[in-house]
Parts: structure tokens; C-alpha cells; sequence
């Protein structure tokens, strides 16, 4: 196992390796991907999704704002710019929820590996950039099952942002943050708006328990990193497909 | 007339009595919110007023914010309403969502949540701003209590709603539960789902499943109008006679002298 780079493993190799959440009440297990746009964090769990499912694994796969119920509500929102601090928060809040009771719950309760791709800690950092009370934002998703691992995927601010930048032809209103009229500049505005969301996400790294992933290191290496992680602290077994 | 009138209202606490006196001295800064205050709104700039009307369906909310708004412009105030489900933001969506069955307890509370923010920030805090009077038919006491009855935790339920806006007055219009479920089947000849509990399977009979859901919230809302000094009205008491005592109410804390006030043609039809 040992061509990872000492870099990538700073935080990960200090860490002790903890028992994921004490008296679960689910026999299955909880994967997620934290980090700001342009991180690497949805690339390395698209590939980690698809190491398990090729391998056969009970997985799913949920990510971040894609519940229906709540789509029109979000898209009119945002289309009027009617979205204060506290409602945005809300409603990401409401689309969650309806992903935790009707699929990430009876998932884990049904024993599936479940993969998300932005957790609440998105929420805490993005939200409490925009001025929402930490501690209301902590009572508000206090509902929601704490994760086996989260890993935290870190790039320095300008190789995120420049990733993001280069593939995008516009920036769009709330995610460069221009509701907190920071600057009229979108980009510049985005750029500030990603710092604050990323000196969040730093402040969570410790009370969090986040696995440190540097999003600088080459692709294949950091997925390799990734996986020995996961096999590490999951017992992959519980969810391999059943011999017959 | 008079001895019926006193014992029709009950205040529950220290601060159900002299309100009026409270208000006058000095705006008290911190007390607007019930923890910090939503993010970016200056509470020293709220000139205007706030009164909640809470009860359940058919204790008769609806006819005595009428009544009120017509004699409060009458006196020369501007009126606000807000309600449940009115914002712009996601009401109809949840009318959406109570319309099919599939959704759960925690995504309607914060849907809930969602509409009350959204009305509370774009429409009441701007028309307190501009020293309105606020009429609020429900407020978040109906929707902590309809969510405690469906178990979510109370404590979690009070810190979402720490950053809203506390009420001058909170009225509580408390009727049996039979006498709610008369009103309402005189009203619509049914009872709706949601009134009456149904996603909680309480009894599949509608009439047991109503009179055991509102018991519940009914219970929920003693011990809300305990902790937030609401002043309990009975809501049996006549259309007319209830609507005397709010006018009193409200006139001592607006400082209104006169508490006249006769229906307009068009809301007389209300008085009965």
C-alpha cells in the first residue's frame, strides 16, 4: 500500500482511528465529501462510487440540493432573488431533510454503504459565511446522522477558483455570493465569498473529525489514498455482494 | 356584561398584564427576538406592532382579524396580515406538498419554517419598519406545536424559531375541540386531513382521530402560552363579545381611548 505521499497525508496519519459514531443505531454506514467548488471532491467520489459498484457493493449515492419537492421553490428563489440568509438556509435545509427521512435513513437502516457528495457541513460553512448563527445552523440539522468519514478536500483558494472560473461562462448570483453584496465584481465577489466558506470548513477540520485531503495531488494517487482510507475504517464486507 | 368579559380573559405570567405600560417607557431592544435577531435587521428600527391571533381551526381567528383590521384602519392605523402559507416563496408549494401524502414531518416543518421566514423578513419586519400594525393569524406557536405532536423535539423547534420576532401580543383563542369540530363541519362539511391528524393514525375514525389530534395540540398550547405569556380568550364566548375584549386589549397597548367600533355593512354579516 505505500506509494501515498506523506503530503496528502498530514492530518489522516494523526488522526486515530476512531470508532465511527458510538451506538449507531444502523447497521449501515455513512461516506461524505466535503470541500469548496473546484476541490476534486466530486471527481474522487464519482471514482470511489464506481470502485464499489463495479465491485458490487450495496452503495448509494446521494448529493446535495437534488430533491424535487423542493426544486421549484429553490429555482424561484433564485431566479427573483427573493433568498435571505435565514430562508436560503431553510430551504436547503427542508430539501435535506427530505433526503435524510425518505433516503439516506432507511438506506442506512436497510444497511446500504451510502456515498454523499456535499453533507451539512456544506451547509455550515456556506451558511454561516452569509451571517446565519453557527449555532442556529448546528441546532437546525441536529437531525441528521453523523457520517463514519468525512473527508474534507482541500485545494489552496486560486487553484479552486480558477478551476471553477475557467470552466464556467457566468457565475451565477447566490453562488458568488453576490447576495452579501461583498463586491458588484462577480468574480471577485465569488473569490471572497469561497475564502470565508473555506476558512469554515478549516475551522471544522479538528471538531469534526475531517479527513484532510490535499485536491493537489494527482487524481489517481489521491483515489488510491481515498480508498485505503474507506477499507480502513469500514468493514466493506458487511456490504459485498452475498456469495451464492 | 362586565363580570362575563373579566373572566372570559385569563393572562398567564408576569408579563400578560401591564404590557402597555412596557412598551411606552422605552423599546426594549433585546426582548424583540426570543435569541439573536435574523441576520442584518436592526431591532431599535421596529417601530411598528405585532399581534398574533393563535387558535385552531374554527375557534374563529379569521372573522376577528377582520373585525380588527377594519377598526383599527377605522382609527387610523395601517394593517398588516400574515398567516400560514401566504409567502410568495414556497406557499404554494406546500399546499403542494400537503396534497400528496409522501411528505415527511421533518421536511413540512421546515417548509413551514421556510414560508414563515419568508413572510416575516420580505413583508412584516418591512412593515414594522414603516410602524405597522402587524395582525399574524398563526405565528410559530401553531407550528411548534404541530411539529411537537409529531416528535420533534421542542428544544430543537425553539431554536429555529429564536431568531423570529416576539410578539407585543399574543392572543390565544381557546375552544373545545367539539366545539372546533362543529364549527369546522358547519363550515366545510368535512374535516380536513391534516386538521384532524390523519398522517398520525390516531383512530380511523374522523371524529375520534380530530377530537384526539387538536387534545394534543390543545395540550401543546397550554404549555406554550405558560412559557410566552399569552393571553388566553375564550374562544366560545360570541363573535361580538370576543371582539370587544381584543379591541380593549389592543387599544391599551396602541393607547387608543375610544374601543367603539360597529361592523361595516360589508363584515356585518361577521357579527353574530
Amino acid at each position: 500500500m505505500g506509494i501515498v505521499t506523506t503530503a496528502t497525508l498530514t492530518t489522516t496519519e494523526s488522526l486515530p482511528i476512531k470508532e465511527p459514531v458510538p451506538k449507531r443505531q444502523y447497521p449501515g454506514a455513512l461516506v461524505v465529501v466535503e470541500g469548496i467548488d473546484g476541490s476534486g471532491k466530486s471527481t474522487q467520489l464519482y471514482l470511489l462510487k464506481r470502485w464499489l459498484e463495479i465491485g458490487g457493493y450495496r452503495i448509494h449515492f446521494t448529493e446535495w440540493n437534488s430533491s424535487p419537492l423542493v426544486r421549484s421553490a429553490t429555482r424561484r428563489g433564485k431566479q427573483r432573488r427573493l433568498l435571505t440568509p435565514t430562508t436560503f438556509s431553510l430551504l436547503h435545509a427542508a430539501d435535506f431533510a427530505d433526503r435524510c427521512e425518505r433516503q439516506i435513513m432507511p438506506l442506512l437502516h436497510g444497511g446500504y454503504l451510502v456515498l454523499a457528495d456535499r453533507y451539512i457541513y456544506t451547509a455550515f460553512a456556506r451558511d454561516a459565511a452569509r451571517g446565519c448563527s453557527p449555532h442556529w445552523l448546528r441546532n437546525l440539522y441536529s437531525f441528521a446522522p453523523t457520517p463514519d468519514i468525512t473527508f474534507y478536500f482541500r485545494a489552496p483558494l486560486d487553484v479552486a477558483v480558477n478551476r471553477i472560473v475557467a470552466g464556467r461562462p457566468k457565475l451565477k448570483y447566490y453562488e458568488a455570493g453576490m447576495d452579501l453584496g461583498i463586491s458588484l465584481d462577480r468574480a471577485e465577489s465569488f473569490r471572497i465569498f469561497q475564502e470565508r466558506i473555506l476558512n469554515n470548513y478549516d475551522q471544522m477540520i479538528e471538531t469534526d473529525q475531517f479527513v484532510l485531503m490535499d485536491g493537489t495531488v494527482r487524481v489517481n494517487k489521491l483515489q488510491k489514498l481515498m480508498r485505503q482510507i474507506v477499507g480502513e475504517r469500514i468493514s466493506l464486507q458487511q456490504f459485498a455482494p452475498k456469495k451464492k | 356584561m362586565k363580570r362575563a368579559n373579566k373572566a372570559a380573559v385569563k393572562t398567564h405570567g408576569a408579563n400578560g398584564r401591564p404590557a402597555a405600560k412596557r412598551k411606552r417607557a422605552v423599546v426594549e431592544l433585546p426582548s424583540r427576538f426570543y435569541g439573536s435577531p435574523l441576520p442584518g435587521v436592526k431591532p431599535e428600527e421596529l417601530s411598528g406592532t405585532l399581534v398574533v391571533i393563535e387558535g385552531t381551526d374554527g375557534s374563529g381567528r379569521s372573522t376577528q382579524i377582520s373585525l380588527l383590521t377594519e377598526w383599527l384602519e377605522s382609527e387610523g392605523f395601517a394593517v398588516q396580515t400574515m398567516g400560514l402559507r401566504r409567502s410568495y416563496l414556497v406557499g404554494e408549494d406546500i399546499d403542494g406538498l400537503l396534497a400528496e401524502n409522501s411528505v415527511t414531518r421533518m421536511t413540512l416543518a421546515l417548509m413551514y419554517s421556510t414560508d414563515f421566514f419568508d413572510q416575516l423578513e420580505r413583508r412584516i419586519l418591512p412593515a414594522l419598519r414603516s410602524g405597522l400594525i402587524v395582525l399574524a393569524d398563526r405565528y410559530i406557536f401553531t407550528l411548534i406545536a404541530r411539529a411537537a405532536v409529531r416528535g420533534i423535539g421542542r428544544d430543537y423547534l425553539h431554536g429555529i424559531y429564536e431568531t423570529a420576532l416576539r410578539p407585543d401580543l399574543t392572543f390565544w383563542l381557546n375552544v373545545r375541540p367539539e366545539v372546533a369540530f362543529d364549527r369546522e363541519f358547519k363550515k366545510s362539511q368535512t374535516i380536513s386531513y391534516w386538521e384532524s391528524g390523519r398522517d398520525m393514525s390516531l383512530s380511523n375514525d374522523l371524529f375520534q382521530s380530530f377530537i384526539r389530534y387538536q387534545s394534543m395540540i390543545k395540550r401543546e398550547f397550554e404549555y406554550l402560552s405558560k412559557r410566552h405569556s399569552f393571553i388566553e380568550m375564550d374562544g366560545e364566548s360570541s363573535v361580538s363579545d370576543l371582539n370587544r375584549l381584543l379591541r380593549k386589549r389592543i387599544a391599551a397597548h396602541l393607547g387608543i381611548r375610544s374601543t367603539h367600533y360597529r361592523p361595516s355593512h360589508a363584515l356585518s354579516h361577521l357579527w353574530r
